[in-house]
């Protein structure tokens, strides 16, 4: 509400034209449409038992070891994010944690932190992994090798810290074993058998599809689209779901924030406050590609803390406007960091920002019952480090 | 005298023995308390908004959740009905630590038993931090006194003079 009152604000004061808002917003289609497929995807899988099934699986294949299990939850969190992106992995794959590790009577809180690190530690594997990257990648394109030869083994090295941080954190509570049979059958979790086969097969194109389309730099958004429309047939096929149902698992409200983000920030660009503040970032960097990675990663690791990482983003790339004359090196540092700063920054506060941090603490001071401050604490212990070895990766393979 | 022993889902047996202890010298009222801890549903309720949807997932993965939370709430403290039939069930849901010391003023207890922290497989060490935020909090906070129920450590000694 706050965005889009923001952007109609901008409008009713004369401070961006209706024709300029209009514009701003056709020309990021492509994320809009990446949003939506994106949501749908998941909500027509989940609606197949999908995640369920894969996270009965999980617990099958620990054995009886919670530290397996542990394991397990990070590669299935990872393998969500590769493809479904971090919203799978942090919205639908969480809760089934949940549920699993109450009803094996295991600690919950390490599992949850697990799935819901994972979720934006996974996230830069591919350009599909975090909506943020396709915001990014839509106004700066890297084909699909600059991506994965920049991205992807940062993104080993820090999804190893998160797992070997965690691993030493919660070792303790890790050490037991679980009763095999307080897990749900994977039959359970399955509610039609035909459609949930179709959905592996679906996603299983899809997932091809995407890898094709970055490498020849089709649209993302239009492959996520067509493979949400083939799930959405077969679950009407096989009376899996209905078309009001599967809309309502859809968050409509983030199309205004975004819309309202990018209006707002479009009025800005033209008051030069992003471009003074991409020139900072530019002089920060000392021209050298180091300080590209650095500052780039500081800056929207920070960003992403101070508002949310997709506001961050949009301003991010509305700020590196003016690095089209830089080196493609010092071109390609400021992008990477900008895509892993935003997409791994969040985890150092994760409940959204540090003004909620700030709020929780005043809450908690009043004897307010509150949570997440747990979470910021595991975020401040393994997130810097985290992002320093992530940049100092990024920086070698440039 | 009211004993309210706090269960974990972890140290029904340790519970077991020291109220056995406790029944050789006088007959005891016998309340078993497990709570159901609301913080990761509120963690999970945080990561929603930060992902700018509604708090709340979607209804039938929340009704999931309840009936998880609330069957292995059950579970726990059916198994310490089955050592003690005639004990009272006591289920709530909270802040753990908080949830103990009310109930223990609203209960009357005379006694509140409990463990330093849940045993998830691994040997109680002792030392430093070997009391969690929960027993710390009851031992602190509540209204009776509180038997802090350890398993024999011995192998652990000598310990540094």
């Amino acid at each position: 509400m706050i965005a889009i009152g923001g952007a109609a604000v901008l409008l009713l004061l004369g401070l961006i034209s209706p024709a300029d808002a209009f514009l701003t917003l056709v020309r990021d289609w492509n994320t809009f449409l990446f949003f939506l497929g994106m949501m749908a995807l998941s909500a027509l899988a989940e609606a197949a038992g999908l995640f369920d099934w894969l996270a009965v699986q999980a617990a099958r294949f620990a054995g009886k070891s919670a530290v397996r299990l542990f394991f397990n939850v990070f590669l299935l969190g990872s393998l969500i994010s590769m493809i479904l992106s971090n919203d799978a992995t942090a919205l639908i794959l969480t809760p089934i944690v949940y549920v699993l590790v109450t009803k094996l009577r295991l600690p919950i809180l390490p599992y949850l932190f697990a799935c819901t690190f994972i979720a934006d530690t996974a996230s830069f594997l591919l350009p599909v992994s975090n909506p943020i990257n396709i915001i990014i990648i839509s106004r700066f394109p890297l084909d699909l090798w600059t991506f994965v030869r920049l991205l992807f083994l940062p993104s080993l090295v820090v999804i190893g810290i998160n797992i070997g941080v965690f691993f030493l954190l919660y070792r303790k509570q890790l050490k037991g074993t679980f009763d095999i049979g307080r897990l749900p059958s994977a039959e359970q979790a399955v509610k039609h058998q035909a459609y949930f086969r179709y959905t592996c097969g679906v996603l299983a194109l899809v997932a091809l599809a995407y890898v094709i389309a970055s490498a020849i730099q089709l649209p993302l958004s239009l492959v996520a689209l067509s493979g949400a429309v083939l799930l959405l047939i077969g679950a009407l096929f096989w009376k899996q779901t209905s078309l009001g149902q599967t809309a309502k698992r859809i968050s409509w409200s983030i199309f205004g924030f975004i819309a309202g983000m990018f209006i707002v920030v479009r009025a800005i660009e033209d008051t030069g406050l992003t471009t003074m503040f991409g020139n900072w970032l530019i002089r920060l960097s000392g021209g050298t590609s180091f300080g590209a990675v650095m500052v780039g990663t500081a800056g929207a690791a920070v960003g992403t803390n101070l508002i949310n990482n997709v506001p961050m983003a949009v301003v991010m790339i509305s700020a590196l406007s003016g690095i089209q004359h830089a080196s493609p090196s010092i071109q390609h540092g400021f992008i990477a960091a900008t895509i892993f700063g935003c997409d791994l920054g969040p985890n150092l506060t994760t409940v959204g920002s540090l003004a909620t941090v700030l709020w929780l603490l005043i809450l908690r001071q009043r004897g307010v019952d509150v949570s997440g401050l747990d979470y910021f604490k595991v975020g401040v212990v393994v997130t810097p480090l985290m992002l320093l070895a992530g940049a100092l990766t990024i920086w070698l393979l440039l | 005298m009211r004993v309210l022993c706090c269960l974990d889902g972890t140290n029904v047996e340790q519970v077991s023995k020291a109220i056995e202890m406790l029944s050789t010298s006088q007959p005891l009222t016998i309340g078993l308390i497990y709570v159901t801890d609301s913080g990761p549903r509120h963690d999970i309720e945080h990561l929603r908004e930060r992902f700018l949807r509604p708090p709340g997932p979607p209804p039938p993965r929340e009704e999931e959740m309840r009936q998880a939370e609330k069957s292995s709430a059950q579970d726990i403290l059916n198994e310490g009905l089955r050592r003690f039939p005639s004990a009272e069930a006591i289920q709530r849901q909270g802040r753990p630590e908080r949830e103990i010391v009310n109930a223990a003023a609203e209960w009357q207890a005379d006694l509140v038993i409990i463990c330093p922290r849940a045993e998830y497989g691994g040997r109680h060490t002792i030392g430093p931090k070997s009391v969690g935020h929960v027993a710390r909090f009851v031992v602190d906070h509540a209204p009776c006194p509180v038997l802090l129920v350890r398993p024999l450590a011995r192998e652990q000694f000598p310990i540094p003079r």
